[in-house]
């Protein structure tokens, strides 16, 4: 034990308790539920999806298809019976994951040779042989089809990029990347509140954004009908998705 | 409605067809109901017994069954023939043959000639006074005249139409469920009726059916699904072309 300077011995300090994270704990607390196993709203039997979910359990117990956002950067092999080597092979960023059930869908876009290409796979489709993760990261919005009118930098993505190495943490990355678009006309009106993207610079005039602001449509976030409230049918899915890929 | 995928990789829309409690009600010979072969009356899913008159639960009494929501007829022939009152389950249909599904269609309302009959109307601009969606002329001077069953507008939807050939594709022995390929006259959840297709092009299709039908007692043990064999089942790895 320590002798102060008087010669006496101090008076016993325990040590500082040690803070315990429990990782486990923190890792099953973070639930991830793919958004086509979420029923849509309307007067179909939920025996259709049950049945429906059986068919998707099945095939991901065979075939991993890993968690993945709008905005990440994947690459997918799909058997092509018309390419050289059956295979083939398409790298891009994810704009926009659509349907729900077996139907599935994503769209994959990638600038290659100047040249911008859109394809969209079907999450389920037995023809599809890998998808790989290259990178993980969020984006501020749902929805990156203004990638169309944004510059061609911001789409393009090396073919042969290696996978972006990444701990096993808790968090996705959220990218709060402005992007710059190219000038007016675009595919669609970005700047109107309906689209409400957050992920592009626009550098229009004051007034052009406070034009758009007209066909803003604010009784729309407190209109009743239109909630659709899924945390219990989102708890019960979980549970159940879980049990079937446990095995 | 779902996706099903061959082996070869080709995609097929699916429309899901539950069989509900299905039970044979009576049996009516050829001589008294006067046609060609004997009958025999089906009833679909289970309602309550309680709105209707004694003489409608006649049948259902006799049979020893709940009261069902439809009754329909089959026409059969003699060595078909099944004893009232024996459940009829989605297993009596195999995958690989074709069926003719019967269902009413949408009711769609009170609905003018463009809609209900495809007319094209007249243009929308051009000096048209009041006159865009109408059928225009409805017959000849010489006829003086209209022709009984004249397109014209009226109720369209809630009348009984057939698909006929659609190749079912898979059966769910567990749940009754039938694949059945492509669209469906009807609603979802709508009542339907399903027969063994009449094409002349469909006959030589079902190999080894179940005759006269399933019986869930008998010595027979399916497994919970029943594919055809084109359909990609869930449990084999990708599909590959070599």
């Amino acid at each position: 034990c320590r002798v102060s300077s008087d010669g006496k011995p101090e008076k016993f300090q325990p040590p500082p308790k040690p803070v315990i994270i429990d990782k486990q704990k923190q890792r099953e607390e973070r639930r991830f539920l793919s958004p086509e196993f979420i029923p849509p709203r309307g007067r179909t039997d939920p025996f259709k999806y049950y049945i429906e979910r059986k068919d998707m359990i099945q095939r991901r117990r065979v075939f991993n298809i890993p968690e993945f956002y709008v905005g990440h950067v994947l690459a997918v092999t799909t058997a092509d019976p018309y390419a050289s080597e059956k295979s083939s092979r398409f790298v891009g960023i994810c704009i926009q994951r659509g349907g729900k059930g077996l139907g599935a869908t994503f769209v994959l876009r990638n600038v290659i040779e100047d040249q911008g290409v859109e394809i969209c796979y079907e999450l389920y489709n037995p023809r599809i042989q890998a998808i790989e993760v290259l990178k993980l990261e969020k984006r501020l919005d749902d929805n990156l089809m203004y990638l169309r009118d944004a510059l061609p930098e911001y789409s393009t993505f090396d073919v042969n990029m290696k996978p972006v190495s990444r701990l096993d943490d808790e968090e996705v990355p959220v990218n709060k990347l402005q992007v710059r678009m190219k000038p007016k006309p675009w595919s669609k009106r970005w700047e109107r509140p309906k689209y409400n993207i957050k992920g592009i610079k626009f550098e229009l005039p004051e007034s052009k954004m406070k034009e758009a602001q007209k066909w803003s449509q604010p009784w729309l976030e407190f209109d009743m009908m239109r909630e659709y409230d899924t945390s219990k049918l989102e708890d019960k899915i979980w549970r159940e998705v879980s049990e079937g890929l446990k095995n | 409605m779902m996706p099903i995928w061959t082996k070869s990789g080709k995609k097929h829309a699916v429309t899901l067809l539950k069989v509900q409690d299905c039970h044979v009600l009576r049996y009516i010979s050829k001589e008294e109901s006067g046609g060609k072969t004997s009958k025999l009356l089906v009833g679909g899913k289970n309602a309550s017994p309680f709105f209707k008159s004694e003489s409608a639960m006649e049948i259902f009494k006799e049979a020893g069954v709940p009261r069902k929501q439809k009754v329909s007829t089959f026409n059969v022939t003699d060595d078909a023939i099944i004893k009232p009152g024996t459940p009829l389950y989605a297993a009596h249909f195999r995958p690989g043959q074709f069926v003719d599904v019967t269902a009413k269609t949408i009711g769609k309302g009170f609905q003018g000639v463009m809609k209900r009959w495809g007319f094209k109307g007249q243009p929308a601009s051009h000096g048209q006074t009041k006159t865009h969606r109408r059928p225009g002329a409805i017959s000849t001077n010489k006829a003086a005249k209209v022709y009984p069953g004249k397109k014209m507008p009226g109720k369209m939807g809630n009348i009984y139409r057939t698909s006929y050939g659609l190749k079912v594709w898979r059966i769910n022995t567990k749940h009754d469920i039938i694949y059945v390929n492509g669209s469906v006259p009807g609603h979802t959840n709508c009542l339907v009726k399903v027969k063994d297709s009449q094409l002349p092009t469909c006959k030589d299709c079902n190999k080894n059916p179940p005759f006269p039908t399933f019986f869930a007692d008998g010595d027979e043990k399916l497994p919970e699904d029943l594919y055809d064999d084109e359909v990609f089942q869930f449990t084999d790895p990708s599909v590959t072309y070599a």
